[in-house]
């Protein structure tokens, strides 16, 4: 799959979806249901925004801190207002 | 109206046609369509009127006529055959069409002479743009219609060649009285007028004429020596069995090769390429080289041959004929060639390398068989039956000519060898064939595993600790190096440790979220239309941003290719809706 080009943090980025993973993940919290096979797909998506407005919100939270680096408390307060948001219901 | 002119004399079919479609009234009462045809026949009419008077009427009517066909056939032709199937009609296209071997007009002579004859060549000449005997009467003719004598002009060419054609062929076309000398007279002319521009080119340029390739007689001494030099290049300097090397016994029978037989096929890079590897010493080397192939393949022949007997006394000749010509290592050479396939392991070795490249084989058998070959020539006597009872199988067996090779070369070798020491060599290498194959194979194949297989557990180790021990953990970790990267800055190690919290949290609610709306949708599958809907609960898609772009924008190439329904070739739609 396609790598990230950019060694932003001296770390190659896999571009590759873990389907394995997403599918065995949802078989185990909802054995009861299929997943299609674009579906995991569309999970992942959501997977990469969900990590994507995490890490934003992070990184405000530290700025605002004046940090340098993220800190746990960044990411504890982040995640409290994302996962809010991401909240399908 | 009549032809009065030579025509009379012809009757054939094509003049007679013309006869009757010049004497019948040209203007069809018929169509307003033929209007057009019928201006066009008048207007050309009109030259041919002003003719009448003079003999050249008949020419000109005919070329009239022919331009009033050319033209009709031209307005059919473009009106799509306006014009119905009349008798008229059909006559022309029939003259138009047919070979126009009385076009010949052969009695067309130009001859200054009789005025007639001299009229129409001469104005079938000027019509066809040939310039050399015009007569001043009938340039105007000529220029009266020249657009419409352009196309006609063509036709009449290809005519003229196959006028002239016939005109060399000696057609039995009739004015044969005046024919003869006419056509003589008419092809010379023509010949003056139509063959003249192709031969000037190469007299007056000799340097575009062509030429035959100038062909030298090979120099088989030449040849030989450099054979020689190349060989002298190439093979090592060992010399042990070298025999003073007498010219070729002239009375040495080269049969005719058979091209196809396999052992010949064989042969010929065979020798090749045990030439340039021994050394020759001489030219008569070379020549015994050249004369052992054409012999050996007559041997050849025969081995394949169900003469038995006729092969022994060939390969004993050969042998013979070998023993007196040996000259030096190129004899040891392939004395050892043939020697070593003689032996069970050498003889494996030498398949080996005779698939491998038939050159290297040969140097190396001939370095190893040397020894050999001594030790072998005092026996042979005894197995010359069995060599030949081995050769058929031998030839039968090998698929590769290569093997047919050694046999072939090997007896070539071995000058100081008895006669039967190349059956007998055959017939060891039989032996030393069947186990050399599969030995052989076993090598080669085990040779590129072998590295291969080292590198291998090297490259597995490093992908194993994490994945086996938590594959749950080993997924969530991918979505926190995602999460470090969006985050582009340092992060602690226990803000890592969160975010894989609250990954996990995160898949809870989203497999409760997809539970429901699939229950919802009155479903056990989640779809992508569950996904999709989720997402813009979660205020990901909007009525600016569509799934779609998301996707595009987050998703690499392969992902977008399967989500995003896209036209394809062929009427076709994947991922099919």
């Amino acid at each position: 799959m396609v790598l990230s080009t950019t060694v932003s943090q001296r770390k190659h980025i896999k571009r590759k979806a873990p389907r394995g993973f997403l599918k065995r993940v949802f078989k185990r919290q909802k054995p009861h249901l299929r997943l299609e096979t674009s579906g995991d797909l569309l999970m992942h998506l959501n997977c990469l925004l969900f990590v994507h407005r995490l890490a934003e919100e992070s990184r405000t939270n530290a700025c605002e801190n004046k940090c340098g680096i993220i800190k746990k408390e960044h990411v504890l307060a982040a995640a409290k207002v994302i996962l809010k948001k991401s909240r399908g219901s | 109206m009549a032809d009065s002119g030579s025509p009379d004399s012809e009757p054939t079919t094509r003049t007679l046609l013309r006869r009757v479609l010049d004497t019948a009234d040209p203007s069809t009462p018929r169509r307003p369509r033929s209007a057009r045809a019928g201006a066009q026949r008048a207007l050309l009419e009109t030259p041919s009127s002003r003719r009448l008077s003079s003999q050249t009427k008949t020419t000109a009517r005919r070329r009239s006529q022919r331009i009033r066909s050319i033209g009709k056939l031209a307005h059919v032709q473009a009106s799509g055959y306006l014009e119905e199937q009349t008798p008229r009609t059909l006559l022309k296209n029939i003259l138009l069409t047919a070979p126009e071997s009385s076009i010949v007009m052969p009695k067309s002579v130009v001859k200054p002479g009789p005025a007639p004859q001299v009229v129409q060549p001469s104005s079938r000449e000027s019509s066809r743009g040939s310039l050399e005997l015009q007569l001043p009467e009938l340039e105007p003719p000529t220029t009266l219609a020249p657009g419409l004598l352009a196309p006609g002009r063509r036709k009449q060419r290809l005519r003229l060649s196959v006028f002239q054609e016939g005109m060399d062929k000696g057609l039995p076309l009739s004015q044969e009285s005046r024919g003869n000398a006419d056509a003589s007279s008419l092809t010379s002319s023509l010949n003056l007028t139509f063959a003249t521009p192709l031969q000037p080119q190469s007299v007056q340029r000799p340097g575009l004429a062509r030429r035959p390739p100038t062909r030298r007689a090979v120099d088989v001494g030449a040849f030989l020596q450099d054979l020689r030099d190349t060989s002298l290049a190439l093979a090592p300097p060992g010399e042990s069995l070298t025999a003073p090397v007498a010219t070729l016994p002239t009375d040495t029978v080269l049969e005719d090769t058979q091209p196809f037989s396999q052992p010949l096929v064989g042969r010929s890079p065979s020798v090749h390429h045990s030439l340039p590897c021994p050394s020759h010493s001489g030219a008569e080397d070379a020549e015994r080289a050249v004369s052992h192939r054409t012999r050996s393949t007559g041997p050849r022949l025969q081995n394949n041959s169900p003469g038995k007997p006729a092969q022994l006394l060939a390969g004993k000749a050969e042998v013979d004929a070998l023993a007196m010509n040996f000259p030096n290592t190129s004899s040891s050479i392939f004395g050892e060639v043939g020697v070593e396939p003689l032996q069970d392991g050498v003889g494996g070795e030498a398949e080996e390398r005779t698939e491998k490249s038939l050159s290297m084989s040969k140097v190396k058998e001939a370095a190893r068989a040397r020894g050999s070959a001594r030790a072998q020539e005092p026996e042979g006597h005894t197995q010359v039956t069995e060599a030949e009872g081995s050769q058929g199988a031998i030839e039968t067996k090998e698929p590769e000519g290569s093997s047919g090779d050694c046999p072939t070369s090997s007896r070539r070798v071995s000058p100081e060898l008895a006669s039967s020491t190349p059956e007998f060599l055959q017939a060891k290498r039989i032996q030393g064939l069947e186990p050399a194959p599969p030995p052989s194979t076993a090598v080669l194949p085990s040779e590129p595993l072998e590295p291969l297989s080292a590198r291998l557990p090297p490259r597995a180790r490093t992908p194993g600790p994490k994945a086996c021990q938590n594959p749950y953990k080993t997924g969530l970790s991918h979505y926190a190096k995602l999460f470090s990267f969006y985050a582009k800055m340092p992060m602690e190690k226990k803000a890592l440790e969160m975010v894989e919290k609250c990954l996990d949290k995160y898949f809870q609610h989203l497999c409760d979220d997809l539970e429901m709306f699939a229950a919802h949708a009155g479903r056990k599958t989640v779809r992508p239309e569950d996904l999709e809907l989720l997402m813009r609960r979660q205020g990901l898609v909007t009525d600016q941003v569509s799934l779609h772009v998301l996707v595009e924008r987050h998703l690499p190439l392969e992902y977008r290719q399967l989500l995003i329904p896209c036209a394809f070739s062929g009427n076709s739609v994947f991922p099919a809706q």
